[in-house]
């Protein structure tokens, strides 16, 4: 009886090792990238838009002869938004032999996964926001937006001369990405002798916000500052809008999504603030970005399909500029690189990253009118380049 | 009858840790990172699911805060461990090991003292008010915990002067830890502990006119499943090398409730082979793309449907029936005999 145990459990634990063992041959002609990307989970919405625009830049890359002559072979791994699956997915894929890791999007997956891909020396391009993320001297991170901490000062800016706000109601998640948030434009808001009239922490993933929005009406402040993730901003809008809230709703990118405006429907109507990017942005190739995202997944593709869709050619770019598939060299590069657009049009803004893998560019004020997000101003990148 | 007659056959469960664990050491020499990772990951989410087994399996009380005691566990072993470790390089990981363990045994204590008065039901209540607190108190603590932000740079653990940092190695750590834990279960449950705690499953009165305390052995089999979840915690923390409050939220603790139930509650090798169904399964259906969580859910709701038992539970179906059969062709015989 044992003994048929033994062989069942021994062969089932065998088969397994090989599973997990699998994978690794790698063809010649083709430079492997995997994603490991939230494609289900609270990070879902923005982890899919991400996906599908680097998928976007993968075709197009591949139509015309990948890079270096070589095609991408693009795969992705989801996470669940757990940083536990997202730690193994990014060892899978450096086990696998990846040129370089894309994603993931939310920023406590990030933190999970970064020393992994920092002890293989594997470039890791994310879509975090988060403050914390490249101030930690980890080599090998590579954002694809605006870090919060370059983000909320121009934000602080406008409350004070565009909104003339003399106090500000802060409403955030409570994950490190809204904490982040709150904890960046908190002292920015200050310094510029704005009042915090109102803390309001949120649940993540939260479907009720009829107390919160009560709770900044209360407060009497003369603006509202919404940070939350796109599905719950959708939902605090309907929240706050149902309480016949009419002062000024401003965010940051998130809040004037389109997955947001497109949930949210009419109480989106009149809410306004700074966007990193934006397929709407008076810029012919988010134009045209935009246009194709839509022909090719047949929705309207939010900041994070941009921010996929960029990365992907920051990573041909900077290869290409090395002439070869160096992992070194590659980071080595990227470090300082400055690309603009008429050197590699994918790129779809003049972009510059620095050593801890920051990026600077120029940014947006926005304002959702008629359904739509309608770009009201451009603000310059922190430091020119 | 049937979770009996394994009782009984108990021994054929230390063979299978024993000779598992030398497969087990060998064989995952060829796998990278990633393998030993998943592998290593199943070995500790194992013992968090041996503690709940025999607090659910065994002595029949439902906990919704294992992952609360695992993470009690993971951020004890972060603090104590982080930063060059409060006792050392090589004796902070032992010291986070015992301190895990003991914490979750007395939260185990404290939090079942006045459950168990009412048990049922009100336990998992308990448990769950519990296991929301835990959460709240790892996110909201910044100071201590790092909050959302997380907790990084966790080292693993030092031994014989030398650092866990080569994966297999580190594996092989977790691998012996949990042979070990294993034994120390296997022991427990063949011990009058272990009956007392079937008994109390199978037949409180009786137990109770038996001379068994029923209070004091309910407490005990609560505490001690507690601890491993904290054990188990002090693996995870230096596996992960990083810990956010995620993994522990309440969620987490339905998942491990599962875990028990697919692998056969009651069952001492059922928690393995849960574990494997919850945390490795997922990974290898991968090749599925987009659709593996989708057939994993279908094959958690076929499995449960075929054998409320669990995977265990199939195995035992078909002895059961061949024992059936093997009855049935005694008395056709002896019917004959009779009939000649």
């Amino acid at each position: 009886m044992i003994s048929k145990r033994q062989a069942l459990l021994g062969s089932a634990g065998l088969m397994l090792a090989a599973t997990l063992g699998l994978g690794t041959a790698m063809a010649q002609e083709t430079v492997k990238v995997v994603g490991v990307i939230e494609l289900s989970g609270a990070g879902a919405t923005a982890g899919t838009n991400y996906k599908n625009g680097a998928q976007m830049a993968v075709d197009e890359i591949n139509a015309k002869g990948g890079i270096l002559g070589k095609k991408i072979d693009f795969v992705v791994y989801d996470t669940q938004t757990n940083p536990g699956n997202t730690r193994a997915a990014v060892q899978r894929g450096v086990d696998e032999g990846a040129f370089a890791i894309f994603g993931p999007v939310f920023s406590g997956p990030i933190s999970a996964s970064m020393q992994i891909a920092q002890k293989a020396g594997v470039p890791q391009i994310v879509g975090g926001e988060a403050a914390g993320l490249t101030k930690q001297g980890v080599n090998t991170i590579f954002r694809t937006s605006l870090n919060q901490a370059d983000a909320m000062p121009k934000l602080a800016e406008y409350f004070k001369n565009d909104v003339k706000a003399k106090s500000v109601a802060v409403v955030w998640v409570n994950n490190d990405f809204g904490k982040g948030g709150r904890d960046a434009i908190i002292p920015e808001l200050q310094k510029r002798g704005i009042k915090i009239a109102a803390d309001i922490a949120t649940e993540s993933a939260q479907a009720d916000f009829a107390a919160d929005a009560i709770k900044v009406k209360a407060s009497d402040a003369d603006a509202v500052f919404v940070y939350l993730n796109e599905e719950e901003s959708a939902r605090f809008l309907r929240a706050i809008k149902q309480q016949g809230y009419a002062k000024p709703i401003v965010g940051e990118t998130t809040l004037l999504g389109a997955k947001v405006i497109e949930l949210a429907g009419d109480s989106a109507e009149g809410a306004k603030g700074h966007v990193g990017l934006s397929v709407d942005a008076p810029n012919p190739l988010f134009a045209e970005f935009g246009k194709k995202f839509q022909a090719k997944f047949n929705y309207k593709s939010d900041h994070n399909g941009i921010k996929g869709y960029s990365g992907m050619y920051l990573l041909k770019h900077v290869a290409e500029k090395n002439g070869k598939f160096d992992k070194e060299a590659w980071l080595k590069y990227a470090h300082s690189a400055i690309i603009r657009t008429k050197d590699e049009p994918g790129i779809l803004i003049d972009s510059k990253w620095d050593a801890n893998g920051d990026v600077d560019r120029e940014s947006f004020l926005a304002e959702v009118k008629g359904g739509k997000q309608v770009i009201t101003g451009t603000l310059p990148p922190v430091s020119k380049f | 009858m049937s979770r009996a007659s394994i009782f009984s056959r108990i021994d054929a469960n230390l063979a299978t840790i024993l000779i598992g664990a030398a497969i087990l050491w060998f064989a995952p020499a060829g796998l990278k990172s990633y393998g030993l990772y998943v592998i290593s990951f199943w070995l500790v989410m194992s013992i968090a699911a041996m503690g709940l087994n025999l607090t659910l399996g065994y002595a029949g009380l439902k906990s919704l805060a294992q992952a609360a005691f695992l993470g009690i566990g993971a951020y004890a072993t972060a603090l104590i461990t982080a930063k060059g470790g409060i006792a050392g390089a090589t004796w902070s990981w032992p010291l986070a090991f015992v301190v895990s363990g003991t914490l979750t045994f007395l939260a185990g204590v404290v939090l079942g003292f006045p459950a168990l008065r009412v048990k049922f039901h009100y336990l998992a209540f308990v448990t769950l008010a519990f296991a929301t607190l835990m959460f709240l108190i790892f996110r909201n603590e910044q100071w201590l915990t790092g909050g959302v932000y997380g907790f990084s740079n966790i080292p693993r653990p030092t031994l014989f002067g030398a650092k866990l940092n080569n994966d297999l190695a580190f594996f092989r750590f977790v691998l012996i830890v949990s042979v070990l834990l294993s034994l120390a279960m296997w022991w427990m449950l063949r011990s009058p502990w272990g009956r007392a705690f079937q008994a109390l499953r199978e037949n409180p009165l009786r137990a109770a006119s038996l001379g068994v305390n029923l209070r004091n052995y309910t407490l005990l089999a609560f505490a001690i499943g507690s601890a491993y979840g904290g054990l188990a915690g002090a693996l995870y923390a230096p596996l992960v090398e990083f810990i956010d409050p995620a993994p522990f939220a309440v969620s987490a603790s339905f998942v491990l409730l599962l875990t028990v139930v697919v692998g056969g509650q009651g069952y001492f090798l059922g928690p393995f082979l849960g574990a494997a169904f919850s945390y490795v399964l997922p990974e290898v259906l991968r090749f599925t793309g987009g659709l593996y969580l989708l057939v994993y859910a279908a094959m958690v709701l076929i499995l449960l449907l075929i054998s409320p038992q669990g995977i265990i539970g199939i195995v035992e179906k078909f002895r059961e029936r061949r024992r059936q059969k093997d009855a049935q062709d005694q008395r056709d015989a002896s019917k004959a005999m009779l009939g000649a």
